[in-house]
Parts: structure tokens; C-alpha cells; sequence
């Protein structure tokens, strides 16, 4: 079987990726790690003494996740599973009730001793317009992956 | 504050650059995937390992705070974790820094499995101010 290039340049938009909060959602994602006391993300009134929000928020790690999400969609499970990374600042709180966007462009792509490494600028927007969260992804595609050139 | 029993208060100006914690180990089952996939919903999700914070476990185990809030956090993906297999964490103090006022603690953590392989890297800034998210967002 042969094998079906891919097609990466500067400056491209990646697809976005769109996650609609709740508080189930973040129960879970604390919940699979064993938690069951009570954190700022699942009691309200433990986020309201701890953090003195109206209410719980998200773990940035969460939104760390949609980002490795948002990049695997992107560039494979193949590559980015063993060479993908994301680094996010977190700006704003994400709450459950939020619709985050997360968008990427294309930013670098060098050559690395395995391959291309693609970079993408990362940014992560809420339903009012506000960025939530600003970072990075990259991942290394092998050069097999890539037309050969002229 | 007063520290809680068998740990450390934390003196932020003490706490070392390099600072390296036991351990720690555990495993993830495929329940623990399935409520993760769910929590993320993303069904190809395949880092389960980033929602057990990893890289502070050892720390709140040895050390009492007022808390923390996740400011910056960077993932490095190496080989997806295989359920039932045991995987060992190896964390650090990998920096601290204070800014704007605020005290930052950076923790990093390396989880390899019970074969070798190399799972993922975690980088994790906290600050170590929560109460100062309320005062600005609400």
C-alpha cells in the first residue's frame, strides 16, 4: 500500500476543535484519576473558600487535554502520540456552561533528525471572545509522510 | 495556616530548585480511561496519565499550602499507557519565580511503565496565590 501525503504549510489554519463545559464533564475528568474529596473544580463551596469564584472552574489541565486533542486531530494518532506537545498559558478560568474554541495555525516547520516538526500557535476562546488560554503544539511527522521534493 | 499532620508548611523561599520526591507509582485500569474519555469527550484520548497531576502528587503529599491554580502547563506525549501495566513518576521542583507579586512553584514529572517504555513529560507552573483568581474574574 502505498503512502498518502500530507500537506502541511506555514501559515495554514488547522481544523478547530469545539468543547462545551460541564460540570459532569469535569467531575469525570477528575473522577478517572480516583478523586473523590471535594476540589475546586467539583464543590462550589470549596471553590468559592479556595478560589473566592461563584462557582467551580475547570482544571487547566483540561484545557492542556483539548489542546493535545485539537493537535492528534490534526496530525495523526501515529505521529502525535509519540512526538506531539502542547504548552498552554492559562488566562482565564473555564466554567462549566463554557463553550471553548480552540484554534491553531501553522507557525514553524524545521527539520529534525526524525522528520518535520510542525509548530502551531494555539489559542483558546470562550463563547463571550475572551481568550481562556494561549500556547503552543508541535509534532514530528516523518518525511516519509511529506511529497518527495523536486 | 498550620501544616497538616506529617507534612511540611510550605516556606516558599526555602523550597529548593531540584528538589526530586520518592516515587510514585500506580496503575491505570480501563475504567479509569473510560471515565477520563468521558470527562474529555474524546474517544481517541490516549494520555489518561495528565488527569492524575502526577507531577504534584509526591509534593501535596510533603507539603501544606493554601492551594494553587494552574497557570502554565506543557504535555509531551511518548507512548500511550497501557491499562493494568504499573507506571512509575518520577517528579521534581523544576523551577520557581515570582511575578506580578505572585509566587510560582514549576513541577516536572517523568512517568516511564513497568517495561521501560517512556509514557510522558509534564511541566506544571502553579501559582500559589488561588484566592487571586476570585479578585479578578469573579
Amino acid at each position: 500500500m502505498g503512502v498518502e501525503y500530507r500537506n502541511y504549510n506555514l501559515g495554514d489554519d488547522i481544523t478547530p476543535l469545539v468543547k462545551s463545559m460541564s460540570q459532569e464533564a469535569i467531575n469525570n475528568f477528575e473522577g478517572s484519576a480516583g478523586v473523590k474529596h471535594p476540589t475546586q473544580f467539583t464543590d462550589t463551596e470549596f471553590a468559592q473558600e479556595r478560589l473566592g469564584t461563584a462557582g467551580t472552574i475547570a482544571s487547566g489541565r483540561m484545557s492542556v487535554t483539548f489542546c493535545l486533542e485539537l493537535m492528534r486531530r490534526n496530525f495523526g494518532d501515529d505521529s502525535f502520540n509519540r512526538t506531539g506537545m502542547v504548552d498552554l498559558r492559562n488566562l482565564r478560568p473555564v466554567r462549566p456552561g463554557n463553550t471553548i474554541t480552540f484554534t491553531g495555525k501553522i507557525i514553524d516547520i524545521s527539520r529534525e533528525a526524525n522528520g518535520n516538526k510542525i509548530t502551531v500557535e494555539i489559542n483558546a476562546t470562550n463563547d463571550e471572545g475572551n481568550l481562556t488560554g494561549v500556547g503552543k503544539g508541535s509534532v514530528i511527522v516523518p518525511s516519509g509522510y511529506f511529497a518527495p521534493e523536486e | 495556616m498550620v501544616a497538616e499532620e506529617g507534612k511540611v508548611l510550605l516556606d516558599w523561599e526555602a523550597l529548593e530548585i531540584g528538589e526530586t520526591f520518592p516515587v510514585y507509582e500506580y496503575k491505570i485500569q480501563k475504567e479509569n480511561i473510560e471515565q477520563f474519555r468521558e470527562g474529555v469527550m474524546d474517544e481517541g484520548a490516549s494520555f489518561p496519565t495528565i488527569s492524575h497531576k502526577v507531577d504534584v502528587r509526591q509534593y501535596d503529599k510533603k507539603y501544606t499550602d493554601s492551594g494553587s491554580v494552574n497557570a502554565r502547563c506543557s504535555f509531551f506525549c511518548y507512548n500511550p499507557p497501557i491499562p493494568g501495566k504499573k507506571l512509575f513518576v518520577t517528579a521534581w521542583i523544576a523551577d520557581k519565580y515570582l511575578k506580578r507579586g505572585k509566587n510560582y512553584i514549576v513541577t516536572e514529572a517523568v512517568t516511564v511503565d513497568e517495561d521501560g517504555r517512556l509514557i510522558d513529560r509534564v511541566i506544571t507552573h502553579e501559582m500559589k496565590q488561588p484566592g487571586e483568581v476570585g479578585k479578578k474574574w469573579g
